[in-house]
């Protein structure tokens, strides 16, 4: 293992680009899914599934809002990170209610303080890098960040 | 639902005790309780007509695990159905058993399951995955995330405090000493001021006791057949309902017995609740005694709230006014819980609650008797209650 890949490279639950790829819209932009029957709005996405409200199967993209505000929050700092997130320990972990609707939890970025990840804390989705997988490849996905 | 041709009655089980031999393979624990549990009411091998079995994918590579149980319990060709559903699976099994045996279909069936969890090298990775892996895992957030957001969430919305879910793990503790059965049978009784503190260690003392390796085995029969195999039978009834796997989804989801719930209650487990009871044909007011499985009592409350031992949100004052006590109307985790019996994922989550109703039903339980107890009601859950079970057991005559 050298400097410039200090990450745990040899693992057998690992997870493959492939399936990466197939998580990447709702991953870089946050897309989810809105039925074009009934107009009920998912995330994750529902792309090909039924729509468990009206039971058709007709979903098509949805562009989740990017802004939104804390429900709840919590740090993460009991030891058992996901793999590849131990180096940034503790981290700050919230649900966030986007301003459509849709709940999601994410990591709040760029905190000095954790005590200012407060319920109703107003926040937004930013693009960051994630961690390297054992392809070598980074992995990129949504965070958020408290609004200034 | 359909109809039901007959009644379905629990003769026996058994689970392992704490400390397994290192040297065990799944394999041999599953064979340990199924020979056991058979052998305890004298039911030859051959009387067997099939076999559910929870197993937890995260502990066994074997693929087609079906034939390699049959093998292994020297039942083939006789059927196994292997069942993977997180820690709860074993109430799927029970669902299934249940099923044969109230069809009429089978007259004994053993529902099982068996967890080996150090099978894996990368187990504390493993054992700390999401539930929608794609966008939970992956991107950071573990199966202990979910649950610190899911306390602390709670403990906001119906203003609970700590105390409450120090005096959930001191009771669990207190059962545990008089419980041969349990993790923490043997050590030290925790102070309860201790248990109650806001610190890290003291949070941690409060959650789930991990049990390491486990494996359970119950038996099934007709009710015509029971008398067979012994005088002291219950009734056994077991519904579950499933909730959207992604914790975002636990709020507010557009389904009519979930829209107007989210994160601090368990619908799912109310559902399951509402046909387990219809089913046993009894009411919430007939419960004598309630095991739930639960890795922090924040959770504990939010399941006997949902199962309505007391009303949503009133959890914490059933606790700290001694509802989980022996001398209450309705003793709670009379086993020990997850703070103190331990967490046995697939091996014991579910099946720890109905044995220990069954053995408080049949007047088995030593110490930690419930006088006169006649209904047992036991919670158990998967995946952060993506899956809830309910299980009921009656005093059969």
């Amino acid at each position: 293992m050298s400097n410039e890949f200090p990450e745990q490279f040899v693992r057998w639950d690992t997870f493959s680009s492939a399936l990466w790829y197939r998580t990447r819209a709702a991953r870089y932009r946050l897309e989810g899914t809105r039925c074009g029957h009934c107009g009920e709005k998912f995330f994750p996405p529902r792309t090909g599934l039924i729509c468990p409200v009206c039971h058709e199967r007709c979903m098509e993209p949805y562009s989740c809002a990017q802004q939104g505000e804390i429900v709840i929050a919590a740090l993460d700092d009991v030891g058992f990170p996901a793999v590849g997130y131990g180096d940034a320990m503790p981290r700050v972990q919230a649900i966030v209610r986007l301003d459509d609707g849709i709940h999601v939890m994410v990591d709040i970025l760029q905190v000095a303080d954790p005590t200012e990840v407060q319920p109703g804390r107003r926040v937004s989705m930013i693009l960051r890098k994630h961690k390297r997988e054992d392809t070598g490849a980074w992995v990129y996905g949504f965070g958020f960040v408290l609004n200034r | 639902m359909g109809k039901i041709n007959r009644r379905v009655m629990m003769v026996g089980g058994t689970i392992t005790p704490p400390g397994i031999p290192m040297d065990w393979t799944w394999r041999q624990m599953a064979a340990e309780v199924f020979w056991k549990a058979l052998k305890d009411v004298n039911i030859p091998i051959k009387n067997v007509d099939l076999v559910a079995c929870n197993y937890n994918d995260r502990a066994i590579a074997d693929s087609s695990p079906g034939p390699q149980i049959a093998d292994a319990l020297g039942i083939l060709p006789k059927p196994v159905v292997p069942i993977a559903n997180a820690c709860a699976g074993n109430g799927i099994a029970s669902y299934v058993a249940w099923n044969a045996i109230a069809s009429g279909r089978c007259d004994v069936v053993v529902s099982m399951g068996f967890a080996r969890s150090d099978n894996y090298d990368a187990m504390e990775a493993m054992n700390t995955q999401g539930n929608y892996v794609d966008f939970d895992y992956m991107m950071g957030m573990t199966h202990i995330n979910y649950g610190s957001m899911r306390d602390a969430y709670y403990r906001r919305k119906y203003d609970v405090p700590i105390a409450a879910a120090g005096q959930w793990a001191y009771q669990c503790n207190w059962y545990a000493r008089r419980n041969p059965l349990a993790a923490n049978y043997n050590k030290p009784m925790p102070v309860l001021d201790e248990l109650c503190a806001d610190t890290p260690e003291a949070d941690r003392d409060r959650q789930a006791t991990n049990r390491g390796g486990v494996a359970s085995a119950m038996i099934f029969v007709g009710e015509e057949l029971a008398k067979h195999y012994t005088d002291k039978p219950v009734l056994f009834d077991v519904a579950y309902a499933f909730r959207p796997p992604y914790i975002g989804n636990f709020f507010n989801y557009p389904v009519d017995s979930m829209k107007d719930y989210d994160l601090a209650e368990l619908p799912g487990l109310m559902e399951a609740a509402r046909e387990a009871y219809g089913i046993a044909g009894i009411q919430k007011e007939d419960v004598d005694l309630v095991q739930v499985h639960d890795l922090t009592g924040y959770e504990g409350m939010m399941a006997i709230e949902a199962i309505g031992v007391c009303g949503l949100g009133q959890g914490k004052d059933y606790v700290l006014s001694g509802g989980m006590s022996l001398e209450s109307h309705c003793p709670i985790n009379t086993y020990g819980g997850g703070p103190a019996f331990g967490h046995g994922s697939a091996g014991s989550d579910f099946q720890a609650g109905v044995l220990e109703n069954f053995w408080q039903i049949t007047g088995q339980a030593g110490e930690r008797q419930v006088k006169n107890a006649r209904v047992g009601v036991n919670t158990s859950y998967g995946t952060h209650h993506s899956l809830d079970v309910v299980g009921v057991v009656q005093k059969g005559w």
